[in-house]
């Protein structure tokens, strides 16, 4: 009999959500209640409390992000948690934190779509919908685990993106992670650190030349000023200047809407979270992420078995694109195949730039799990 | 407010009056600038933010202003130093579109107050109708009258037991002592202002500032001071009792410290089906843990109907000696079906092609005999076990006989929820 010195719990992935927020210090939790979801909800309304925060409920969606978005602007972390249909609801208030630069967390458990869709049924149709959801195309953050344990990993990471570079994120996880109870090893989590935003006081030595939404390079993040703090807060969703001020298409205006994506294309090297495992003479990549990735490492244990030459790159950080990450796993195969539950290769359709002239094979599907033999069979 | 500020308002407009007498307001409250914050959201109203140089100003979208409002004001009071007065100015169509962020606020009894500009219409974007456009008022949209009422909204604040709640017109003597009063009130307030849009409302309309009293009454709408009460608590103060009272009541999630004794040298898959309601999914989610605590990997996937309550109950589970990938069962090691309910929907899923001449299928013998060609395991689980407890003691049947780990743990693990083993389940389950 052998003592494992693992400490060791059944949880679901939205059960490790939360926890993980928890560990990224979240004080903050609004939300409503929608499957796969609602899961990450209770486990805010059971555990914030005893961590020194509040999770209330809302009476929509709507109301669920912009109660986050206020309490962020007073300087609390929040997080909210839906999926597709809820989604939809929250796009307009996703830009307003995108446009006043306001840190928030946004968890998307996706399941099938659209609208209604398959309440009780998983999916991975929302990447696009979760990344392009703004007028002017902004890049959001978006990162999706595919264990539970990745689920609190990520969600620390999360919150550290979003304080860091003072934007929404979007942790995409799906109704097969959110809702599946698996066995997690607690090791290493207690040891994850999270980043704070920076706020700004009358006293710091930079104060003089301070600006609600200055900058002057394109990696530079303006100090937070929180409402009821010492400093007049200037916020609005318009388009405005330095100061906060409503200045319709003055050059210092344009030059802070395009801020508000250089930004994040600035630490774009730091936003990358992949996990590729290769065979230097593999005749086949398979590029997958959430859900799925599960499978592709089943169908690839199957297949190297069989004696094939298989890489694989599992993707956690989809958005920004990690596209040197996906054009270096590529580099020697003679095939690339992406498997992710939707239609139409989502995500597919977005890397084939990427896959400099490789034949690209999309193994999808909707309404049930991608199976390993449905990846082992495009094979090369 | 800013000094010496323009106001940006046309000639005659009601928010020139309204916003210099919440001016007045705020400085007869001697409320600091730093503890003060003005949401507003999309309208003529909304200009109001870039016309106050020391409060803190949040600008959003049209109608959500009470939402973000009551995320502040909750953060405030809850989490932070609760010295805000969180103030939002909104007309009458972001009232409208907003009416729900109003009314859970009400409800709420969070600290925020509401002042809703109403010019009976939408002014910046041209005068349409609005839904606090009294009937017959003609606007850029309602060219021959409006042919709906008027939303009362302050009987909306009442009906969402709001404590403070004021009707009012711009031109009133004593409108900044009852701005005022709102502000004042701790918990939530709303004070509707009616007021003269002069580029739109008055142009097609019969309409002067001494005529705007008449017309409330003319709908029935309430005017003054319409309910001032304190009988509620202000939400941070509810909280405090309702819920941090009981934090030492709260326990922390628990982790175990597994020692490994199972017999596993590959996965097992295990499909349990029954009716809802009878644990199906709970009972499974025992032998897990009891995994777990042997040193093996797991997963649990559950199915049912919507309604949770009715119909069949069914989980999937894998036990595993190493790291877990696909989570489907595809070629089941046992299928446990307890009731008819159970084995319908097995089937509507496809089980008998999700199995093979090595499955094992442990079922209630009322069901036995719609299987063929199979390994079947034919039990009086029903009989001896309850309908409650069959899928438990088809679980229990499947460790004792088939021996993943010691039966001894999972004994352990259903104990803690049901009592002594050896009274949990009829005399005659036990020599099955």
């Amino acid at each position: 009999m052998l003592t494992s010195s693992k400490r060791m719990a059944l949880r679901s992935g939205n059960q490790m959500v939360a926890e993980g927020a928890i560990k990224a210090g979240c004080k903050f939790f609004a939300g409503y209640p929608i499957t796969p979801a609602s899961g990450v909800y209770k486990g805010m309304i059971d555990m914030l409390p005893l961590n020194k925060g509040i999770a209330i409920n809302s009476p929509d969606e709507i109301s669920a992000l912009a109660y986050c978005v206020g309490a962020s602007m007073r300087g609390y972390k929040a997080m909210t948690a839906t999926s597709g249909p809820g989604w939809a609801l929250m796009i307009e208030t996703v830009q307003y934190a995108l446009i006043t630069e306001t840190p928030v967390v946004i968890c998307v458990v996706q399941r099938l779509g659209p609208c209604t869709g398959g309440a009780t049924q998983g999916g991975q149709g929302d990447i696009l919908i979760t990344e392009f959801a703004t007028s002017g195309g902004y890049t959001i953050p978006v990162i999706y685990p595919s264990t539970a344990k990745e689920c609190y990993e990520l969600t620390v990471k999360a919150f550290n993106w979003s304080e860091k570079l003072r934007t929404p994120v979007v942790l995409l996880t799906d109704k097969e992670i959110g809702m599946t109870t698996e066995s997690v090893d607690y090791s290493g989590l207690d040891e994850l650190s999270s980043i704070s935003r920076k706020v700004i006081k009358i006293d710091d030595a930079d104060f003089r030349n301070w600006k609600m939404y200055g900058f002057d390079s394109p990696g530079m993040i303006a100090k937070f000023a929180p409402v009821g703090g010492d400093i007049k807060v200037t916020a609005t969703g318009s388009a405005h200047n330095a100061n906060g001020l409503l200045k319709k298409n003055d050059s210092e205006t344009i030059s802070i809407l395009r801020h508000l994506e250089e930004k994040i294309q600035a630490y774009k090297n730091e936003l990358i979270i992949v996990n590729e495992d290769r065979d230097e003479n593999a005749d086949t990549l398979v590029i997958s992420f959430g859900i799925t990735a599960r499978t592709m490492k089943e169908a690839v244990k199957q297949a190297r078995l069989t004696g094939k030459k298989v890489s694989t790159l599992t993707i956690y950080s989809m958005f920004p694109i990690p596209s040197e990450q996906i054009s270096k796993a590529a580099e020697n195969v003679k095939r690339v195949i992406v498997a992710e539950e939707n239609i139409n290769g989502q995500y597919r359709m977005l890397i084939e730039p990427f896959l400099n002239g490789k034949e690209v094979v999309g193994v999808n599907k909707i309404g049930s799990l991608i199976k390993p033999g449905e990846i082992t069979e495009r094979m090369v | 407010m800013t000094e010496g500020v323009v106001m940006p308002f046309c000639k005659g407009c009601g928010h020139s009056n309204i916003l210099n007498k919440l001016n007045d307001a705020l400085g007869a409250l001697k409320l600091s600038p730093k503890d003060v914050c003005l949401v507003t959201d999309i309208g003529c109203i909304g200009l109001a933010d870039a016309l106050f140089d020391k409060v803190h100003t949040v600008h959003t979208t049209h109608g959500r202003s009470t939402g973000f409002a009551t995320g502040i004001a909750v953060a405030d009071k809850v989490l932070a130093e609760k010295k805000l007065k969180t103030i939002v100015l909104i007309g009458d169509g972001g009232s409208m579109i907003g009416l729900l962020h109003i009314v859970n606020a009400a409800l709420m009894n969070v600290d925020v107050t509401v002042i809703v500009a109403n010019n009976f219409l939408f002014g910046m974007t041209g005068g349409q109708q609005s839904s606090l456009t009294p009937e017959h008022f003609v606007t850029q949209t309602t060219p021959f009258g409006s042919m709906n009422p008027a939303l009362d909204i302050c009987a909306i604040a009442d009906a969402s037991k709001a404590g403070f709640i004021a009707r009012k017109t711009s031109t009133d003597k004593d409108l900044t002592e009852s701005i005022a009063k709102a502000i004042a009130h701790d918990g939530f307030s709303i004070i509707e202002i009616l007021e003269l849009c002069t580029e739109h409302a008055t142009k097609h309309n019969e309409l002067k500032g001494n005529m705007l009293a008449k017309m409330a009454e003319a709908e029935g709408h309430k005017l003054g001071i319409i309910k001032d009460s304190n009988v509620r608590k202000e939400f941070s103060l509810k909280y405090t009792e309702d819920i941090e009272s009981h934090i030492p009541e709260m326990k922390p999630p628990k982790l175990s410290e597994p020692v490994t004794e199972h017999y596993l040298t590959k996965p097992w898959s295990i499909v349990i089906s029954g009716n809802a309601g009878e644990r199906v999914q709970s009972s499974t989610g025992l032998l897990c843990e009891a995994a777990i605590n042997c040193g093996l990997q797991t997963t649990q996937k559950n199915d049912n109907p919507i309604t949770q309550g009715s119909g069949f109950s069914l989980s999937e589970v894998i036990i595993s000696p190493d790291e877990i990938n696909y989570t489907g069962v595809d070629n089941a090691s046992f299928v446990i079906i307890v009731s008819e309910e159970g084995l319908k929907e097995l089937d509507s899923q496809d089980i008998f092609h999700r199995a093979d001449d090595k499955t094992v299928f442990i079922v209630d013998e009322a069901i036995s005999k719609y299987i063929r060609g199979y390994n079947i395991v034919s039990l009086p689980l029903r009989k001896t076990c309850g309908g409650e407890k069959a899928a438990l003691g088809a679980i229990d049947y499947l460790v004792r006989k088939f021996n993943p780990f010691p039966h001894e743990r999972f004994k352990k693990v259903i104990e803690k929820r049901n009592g002594e083993y050896d009274k949990i389940f009829k005399k005659n389950y036990y020599s099955l």
